[in-house]
């Protein structure tokens, strides 16, 4: 083989080319759902072009086609986002410069810049979603863009077994590294606010409530929380947790004045001081972490009176959780619960807070409005008018997740004329009557129940959980919760939707997947999967980190941090070492004189060593003269290696392998003669 | 030496009298001496960073303030695992050229103006693999090889020659950005190449046919081509093959050269002083010149230059040592 100069290539071989289109393809196809369709497109028409450039047929564009291609990209994001910082229109000005950046993809520069953008594709998608799937798809993309980088190394590196193999076993070694900064690195948080994903909710509880809303809610087995005690874990009829609270009637919807329009900033001025806030002296009742699937609002979920320690999280005064930011991805946060028989009642209602509880539209369900005078009339109290309206429920109501719609005066149509419907009728015509009767009441949307995981011990709240309920003022007991729907369904507080509601219960699914118990097993587990994940990886926070370095170091101190970062590094090092002192070592031993030296270390090991530069005849000879019993096998290893070695014969190596099988001299005694052969053990 | 390498190269390196790079040269001699053959080890192999790795190092940076921003462990984890790429790639750069042995073969003569070819092998010295080594004397291209057998590789590095005389090649650089084209490994090898450059060929007009001026012509002419045969001598190495005698040959006797000679004075006497007037190297220039065609024809010629005489002949050995004679010959203190 023979090389001269001048075989350099300076523009980008085919397989570079194809390689980079490769990696790029892998790291946008999961964004292309999102990606404006014309980029796609576009991206494609540019790979295309690139590729004719490269058979000869066209020409690189010239300079008014790049600037009409430039323009052209531009005015379309501006078009399609309107607006820059945030993630998408960041994805898609990646996908535009790679696009553009493909027509001119010409030196090795291009090249690496292309892939360098690509790395950083990848973890644009993590930012979109952190479930296991795209974690994997993550590592797969890595895996094709680091074979691309290989890959602009040349002809043998390009080869598509090459690459992935090497790309492999660096991103394997790289692995020690990145385990130990991932657990040693310090979190930082947020250095600047960022925009959050606009893309809304395909579920969730949202600011407003009409009868009719959670229907939708109730055909999706999506989960929502994982919740995770620290000690007791509440009955299934305990298990309310908080969402939002609604004060509001317009006549059909319900909803909270603070946060339509300027969303959070008229919630903000409600929330409690922290240091305002007086935790009650005994204990809470309930310790748990929540972690939330992304909303993209603010609330955060909670059994009553919840306090959260957790940055970011505020308790508002309705005694619900809140978030600085709507929560755009998986989101942990640690809550502890006090009984609110445990919390100091406030004296009475504000006048304000009255009118606000009290809050009626002017005219609208008269019937309702009758009924509610007629009870108070009768003399009766917040109390019993409530349990007369819950023992009306009992009586005549029917639980269906597909009730008749309901016209203008929607209380009214649903207390006295169809009386069937679910949880927000319920909460609906229940907190409207309270308020008819003059007592304050309000609704409260959130979740309910959850089904407990028993191998990883955690609650799972589902989509279908989503659950309205009510609340009252008690004068000598603060707000009540009362649940109209148990009056109906007691069994969809006791065991959850599913039972209340068999028929109906996600009829519009596809498959009825949740009525094969297998299937029904499978996804608890590979929920289960999900929720390790999401606590070992996604939610490792400065928290869980310092715990964790506290378990694994004891007390955090420089010295042993020091020591922590250091062992892996000198290990490594030392391992290096090794290797580089073995592998120049000379080239790799024929396998006949592998199996020779064997047969020679392990004769040493017996006491008969061979003399340097002894050739193997006269070694045998001499094992012939010096210890007889063992000549007649090493004669025969003897002439087997030779043959193996000299004549390339493979039937001799396969016999000088058997032999040695079986050869395992035992250690001679002090002095091997010739006059006294110790006996030999051929096992 | 040093001085040599700065001189001889004629303007290849002409930054390299810069004090800051002569210390550098200097440093590099002593730690990396001069040798025909040269194993690289950790003594002399340099790793750093490409500006591609920088580019990877910004990206890392960028990724770190993503995932912080986001407060996305996967983001972070993503840019960790770049750390530990970028940890582990320079020892892959590096155990990639270590253990390689680079070996002089020769050095072919060349004439100024010209590209001297060196001969290099280079071989493995253990199990490892050298994979996209690219050798060259910079700021020439050089040679791309891979080394993944046990078979040595042999490459032919070109040298763009200015002047003639003995040119010492400044050093080789021998790099490869393998695996991933982040980190460059290099070293600077000097495998003692010598070219011997002969002067640029540049035609003065038609061979100076018996235009021989000055005392020494009369001596009787020997080996020059003619039309009669004179007989027949032992072959030497060098004697044009068109002068051997095939006939002896094939009837099994040894290889024999025709000799000719020719009453005439058709003695091809290449002179010094045939070229008075012009300046020294423009004149070797034209010897040279004459030489190829003297060669090309199958003149059997002689070169006469001051305080030297190469008696006539012809074949490449004598080629050679006229050539050598132009190429080596001192300028400073012969006044045309």
């Amino acid at each position: 083989m023979s090389v001269h100069s001048g075989q350099m290539q300076t523009l980008l071989p085919r397989e570079s080319l194809l390689w980079v289109f490769a990696a790029q393809f892998v790291v946008l196809l999961p964004h292309f759902t999102h990606l404006p369709i014309w980029l796609v497109f576009a991206w494609g028409i540019a790979v295309y072009w690139r590729l004719e450039v490269f058979r000869g047929r066209r020409e690189i564009p010239g300079r008014v086609v790049k600037l009409v291609a430039v323009s052209l990209a531009v005015a379309g994001l501006a078009m399609t986002y309107r607006r820059w910082f945030a993630l998408e229109p960041m994805v898609a000005l990646l996908a535009v410069s790679f696009t553009l950046k493909n027509i001119e993809l010409l030196s090795r520069r291009d090249a690496l810049l292309s892939l360098t953008l690509a790395y950083f594709l990848v973890a644009t998608l993590f930012v979109f979603d952190q479930t296991i799937p795209y974690a994997l798809y993550g590592v797969f993309s890595l895996l094709v863009v680091t074979a691309a980088l290989v890959a602009q190394q040349g002809s043998g590196s390009a080869r598509a077994g090459r690459a992935f193999g090497l790309s492999a076993k660096l991103l394997a070694q790289a692995v020690p590294v990145m385990l130990v900064l991932f657990v040693v690195m310090p979190r930082l948080g947020p250095l600047w606010a960022v925009p959050q994903n606009t893309s809304a909710a395909s579920t969730g509880i949202s600011d407003s409530m009409s009868p009719g809303d959670f229907s939708r809610l109730s055909k999706s087995d999506k989960p929502a929380l994982r919740i995770s005690f620290d000690g007791p874990v509440p009955p299934p009829e305990q298990r309310y947790w908080r969402g939002l609270v609604y004060t509001h009637f317009d006549g059909r919807r319900w909803s909270e004045p603070g946060i339509t329009g300027n969303r959070w900033a008229g919630r903000r001025s409600r929330l409690h001081r922290e240091d305002e806030q007086s935790l009650p002296a005994v204990g809470p009742r309930y310790r748990y972490q929540v972690i939330q699937e992304a909303s993209h609002n603010p609330w955060l979920f909670a059994l009553a009176t919840p306090h959260s320690d957790t940055s970011g999280v505020r308790t508002t005064a309705e005694d619900t959780l809140i978030y600085r930011n709507p929560v755009g991805s998986r989101l942990a946060y640690d809550v502890r619960s006090w009984p609110r028989e445990s919390v100091p009642v406030q004296s009475g209602l504000s006048a304000a807070e009255q009118r606000r509880h009290l809050q009626l539209p002017k005219s609208g369900n008269p019937e309702a409005r009758a009924w509610a005078t007629a009870r108070r009339n009768e003399g009766m109290d917040a109390e019993a008018i409530s349990q007369a309206l819950l023992a009306m429920y009992s009586r005549s109501f029917t639980y269906t997740l597909q009730p008749p719609a309901l016209g203008a005066d929607t209380v009214d149509e649903f207390l006295f004329e169809t009386q069937q419907g679910f949880c927000e009728h319920f909460a609906n015509s229940y907190v409207f009557t309270m308020r008819a009767a003059g007592v304050p009441a309000r609704v409260v949307a959130g979740y309910q129940g959850g089904e407990w995981v028993e191998q990883q011990e955690y609650l799972l709240v589902r989509q279908y959980d989503a659950h309205a309920w009510a609340e009252i003022w008690l004068p000598e007991r603060g707000w009540v919760r009362v649940d109209p729907t148990t009056s109906v369904a007691p069994q969809r507080i006791r065991d959850g939707l599913q039972s209340a509601a068999a028929d109906e219960f996600m009829q519009d699914a596809l498959l009825p997947l949740h009525k094969i118990a297998f299937v029904t097993r499978l996804r608890l587990q590979w929920d289960m999967i999900n929720y390790r994940w999401y606590r070992t990886v996604v939610s490792f926070d400065a928290e869980r980190q310092e715990g964790l370095l506290r378990r694994l170091l004891g007390e955090i101190s420089p010295l042993r941090l020091a020591i922590f970062l250091g062992t892996p590094v000198i290990m490594a090092l030392a391992v290096l070492l090794l290797w580089l002192n073995f592998s120049g070592r000379g080239p790799a031993l024929a396998p006949a004189d592998r199996l020779y030296l064997r047969f020679c270390r392990r004769m040493a090991r017996a006491g008969l060593p061979r003399n340097p530069g002894e050739a193997a005849v006269d070694y045998a000879r001499r094992i012939e003269r010096e210890w007889p019993p063992l000549a007649p096998m090493a004669l025969r290893i003897t002439l087997a290696y030779e043959k193996a070695a000299f004549a390339d014969d493979a039937q001799a190596l396969k016999q000088l392998r058997r032999l040695l099988r079986t050869f395992w001299p035992l250690r001679l005694s002090p002095r091997p003669g010739t006059t006294s052969p110790t006996p030999v053990s051929l096992r | 030496m040093l001085e040599k390498v700065s001189s001889d190269t004629g303007g290849l390196h002409a930054d390299t009298t810069s004090p800051l790079n002569r210390r550098w040269l200097r440093w590099l001699d002593r730690r990396l001496p001069a040798a025909a053959s040269v194993t690289l080890n950790h003594r002399k192999l340099f790793v750093l960073p490409t500006a591609a790795g920088m580019g990877f190092l910004l990206l890392i940076f960028l990724l770190w303030l993503l995932g912080t921003n986001y407060e996305n462990n996967l983001v972070l984890a993503l840019a960790f695992l770049l750390v530990g790429l970028v940890v582990i790639l320079p020892v892959h750069t590096f155990a990639n050229l270590s253990g390689l042995r680079l070996r002089l073969l020769e050095v072919d003569p060349a004439f100024a103006g010209d590209f001297g070819t060196a001969k290099i092998v280079l071989e493995r010295t253990g199990k490892r693999t050298h994979e996209r080594v690219r050798l060259s004397w910079p700021p020439e291209e050089g040679v791309l090889v891979d080394i993944t057998t046990g078979e040595p590789v042999d490459v032919r590095l070109d040298l763009p020659l200015v002047r003639r005389g003995r040119v010492r090649a400044p050093r080789i650089r021998v790099e490869s950005r393998f695996p991933l084209g982040l980190f460059k490994c290099w070293s600077w090898v000097d495998l003692d190449v010598e070219f011997l450059v002969y002067p640029q060929p540049k035609a003065p007009g038609p061979l100076p046919w018996g235009a021989s001026v000055g005392e020494g012509e009369q001596e009787k002419s020997f080996s020059v081509s003619g039309d009669d045969f004179a007989g027949l001598k032992n072959y030497q190495a060098g004697d044009s093959l068109r002068h051997v005698a095939w006939k002896q040959f094939a009837g099994g006797r040894d290889l024999y050269s025709k000799e000719y000679a020719s009453g005439s004075d058709a003695r091809l006497w290449l002179d010094w002083d045939l070229l008075a007037g012009r300046d020294p190297e423009t004149r070797l220039s034209n010897l040279c010149a004459w030489v190829l065609e003297a060669e090309r024809s199958q003149v059997a010629y002689g070169l006469r230059l001051p305080g030297q005489v190469l008696a006539p002949a012809l074949g490449s050995a004598h080629r050679h040592k006229v050539l050598s004679a132009l190429a080596l010959f001192p300028v400073k203190g012969v006044m045309g």
